[in-house]
């Protein structure tokens, strides 16, 4: 029957198909090595490779992990910086992108390209300053060094997105509520901030899923064991005399675990920021 | 409800006068048109009035009170934008509570409050929805009831026909003009569609270039034209504007064209020419005040049919005398065609004479 079939056949699928599952399968990889690492014993790691196939299921990793009161602590202490600086950039971003988008002042626009331009500074250009002013404040060993540079070095995304997407929000909105007696305050919080669910998703994700994710700025502001968020922890794990390869593995796959769950919660709103204006409406 | 006053209204943007020198009184209970084309200055005396925007000079007076350094909230006006502004996130209910709720009234009044003003819109069964659930009118009732619930000493109104399809604004229209006559509401309507402004409004008021032309009802607007720009803005199609020189032969005044035809003035007229040290005088005829004759009369004006435009009521042709164009209207069964031989005969008691210089209305002293 193939005289039937009438259309010639076309390359280009087929082969951004093949590249796109080659690249798929590139970056799965690791994850799929670590998840072979977490449920092997030490000893299977060290006779096989990589990717032997653990000749048993081994779940003494994980139970290591779990039971282990540091890794408690490392959790604890993660959450404690990340769910802060998350709400505090994207809190801050909303106020300075609502100015920026409804409440133009002279050289406003020059303001807000300075305030982006933030995001092109490496982090070892600000690196050694930060660490001496914050030596000086006596903050070194807490937390709190890691929650104010992250709040501060997400202002840029966070002002950049909010006001984009509050410049989509009709004018007439705003003039409406000050016409019915709404402050400015009221209508960011009760009329703009409202809509802007897709814009807020998806910085609740980016900001998350760095933070969390970071292992430079609590490596630079924290020394103490008690003071170190997972991502050090994971290196901390190593032992002193062998590198724990399978507790470490068990390790990384439950860190990544809040992330993916986060990215889960919002997906919905996510993918609605992500093609925000590209349909009308 | 109360009057709304405004003298010498000033606004500007650094050089720009958007709002020149512009005074009305729009009485208690009056609904009044700001009309005229695109960036003359209507929609920013609006938000003048509102407090939108500062004012530059001049006062606006609301009911008794002097409003110039009041804040919107303060001023008791409710403004129902183009787009109708309603909040998408809320439902009918409480966009019509939110303005009650600024106020911190009460929760049991806030409802009792809604209700009535959807009991009043018809909008009742509505109040569950959210505003993209609902069509292009209800939405409309949906921003007049928020309006509504505050009990106003006005309204304001920016283009709300605008955004509708061309039957639903005939409803609304009509809707909006009941809506006026039950509460005796105050409105000042912005719109370029000068039909909207003499079918609704009690009085208009023709602004161009930040300039207010002319405040006067509708019909005077329409019969009375103080100038070329609103002869030309009002009514259509256009009022047909055909610059003459003035000639006085022997004491009779008459306006000859540079086709060589020449219309001898009623005394009436030639009074009205007197008035003016300039020659150039514009002849200023509406489609329906013109007749046409398709055979030579004594007196009428050789033309030749230009474009012959069928509406079904009405046919409209355009005649060219020599370089100027003039709209007739005709009946539908008359039979005409294109580049036919006509000839025109204008009604001297309805006809306007305008400055060809000033561009003003020439009037009998």
């Amino acid at each position: 029957m193939a005289s039937a079939y009438s259309g010639r056949f076309n390359p280009w699928p087929a082969t951004v198909f093949v590249i796109l599952a080659v690249l798929a399968v590139l970056f799965l990889l690791p994850t799929a090595g670590v998840l072979l690492s977490s449920i092997k014993t030490t000893r299977d790691i060290a006779l096989g490779d990589l990717w032997s196939i653990p000749p048993s299921l081994h779940l003494g990793n994980f139970t290591e992990v779990l039971g282990n009161p540091a890794v408690h602590g490392y959790f604890l202490n993660t959450i404690l910086v990340t769910l802060p600086a998350t709400a505090g950039s994207i809190a801050l971003g909303s106020l300075a992108g609502y100015v920026f988008a409804k409440m133009p002042f002279r050289g406003s626009n020059l303001l807000f390209l300075i305030v982006v331009a933030g995001m092109f500074f490496p982090p070892q250009v600000i690196l050694v300053p930060l660490f001496r002013l914050f030596n000086t404040l006596g903050l070194i060993d807490t937390l709190y060094p890691v929650i104010i540079v992250h709040m501060a070095l997400g202002i840029p995304i966070c002002t950049l997105l909010m006001r984009n997407f509050f410049a989509t929000v009709p004018t007439a909105l705003r003039e409406t509520a000050i016409m019915e007696g709404a402050n400015e305050w009221q209508i960011l919080t009760k009329i703009i901030l409202p809509l802007s669910l897709p814009a807020l998703a998806v910085l609740a994700v980016l900001q998350f899923t760095w933070i969390w994710n970071d292992f430079l700025w609590p490596l630079i502001f924290t020394q103490s064991d008690n003071k170190r968020t997972i991502m050090i922890g994971i290196v901390n794990l190593k032992g002193q005399y062998s590198v724990a390869w399978g507790v470490q593995g068990a390790l990384s796959l439950v860190a990544s675990l809040p992330t993916l769950f986060v990215f889960l919660f919002f997906q919905r709103y996510f993918i609605k920021g992500m093609t925000m204006g590209a349909v009308k409406g | 409800m109360a009057r709304v006053v405004l003298e010498n209204v000033v606004k500007t943007y650094g050089s720009v006068r958007a709002v020149n020198d512009v005074s009305f009184t729009v009485e208690d209970g009056e609904f009044v048109a700001l009309v005229g084309p695109s960036g003359c200055g209507k929609t920013t005396t609006l938000n003048l009035i509102a407090g939108l925007i500062p004012i530059s000079g001049g006062d606006i007076h609301i009911g008794d009170r002097l409003v110039n350094d009041l804040d919107p909230k303060d001023r008791d006006i409710a403004m129902v934008f183009q787009n109708y502004a309603l909040y998408p996130n809320k439902t009918v209910f409480k966009n019509l509570a939110f303005p009650l709720q600024m106020r911190k009234m009460p929760k049991a009044e806030i409802a009792a409050k809604v209700n009535e003003a959807a009991r009043v819109l018809d909008i009742e069964r509505l109040l569950q929805r959210k505003p993209r659930e609902l069509s292009g009118g209800q939405q409309q009732r949906v921003a007049l009831g928020r309006a509504l619930v505050r009990d106003p000493r006005a309204f304001l109104m920016d283009e709300p026909l605008s955004n509708l399809d061309a039957k639903l604004r005939v409803q609304m229209r009509t809707e909006l003009k009941r809506f006026h006559q039950e509460l005796g509401a105050t409105v000042i309507y912005v719109t370029h569609d000068q039909l909207e402004a003499v079918t609704m409004a009690d009085k208009m008021a023709v602004m161009s270039g930040g300039n207010l032309q002319q405040y006067d009802s509708p019909k005077r607007v329409f019969d009375h034209p103080v100038n070329m720009f609103v002869a030309g803005f009002v009514g259509s199609p256009a009022m047909s504007l055909i610059p003459l020189q003035l000639d006085n032969v022997a004491g009779t005044l008459s306006l000859k064209s540079e086709a060589g035809w020449s219309l001898p003035l009623s005394e009436a007229n030639a009074a009205k020419a007197r008035n003016t040290s300039s020659r150039n005088v514009v002849l200023g005829a509406r489609h329906s005040t013109v007749r046409l004759h398709t055979q030579a009369q004594a007196g009428a004006i050789p033309g030749v049919t230009y474009t012959v435009e069928p509406t079904g009521d009405v046919t409209f042709v355009q005649i060219d005398l020599g370089g100027a164009i003039v709209i007739v209207s005709l009946d539908p069964n008359i039979e005409i065609r294109a580049d036919q031989p006509v000839w025109l005969e204008f009604d001297q008691e309805r006809i306007h004479l305008f400055d060809g210089e000033t561009e003003r209305a020439l009037r009998a002293s």
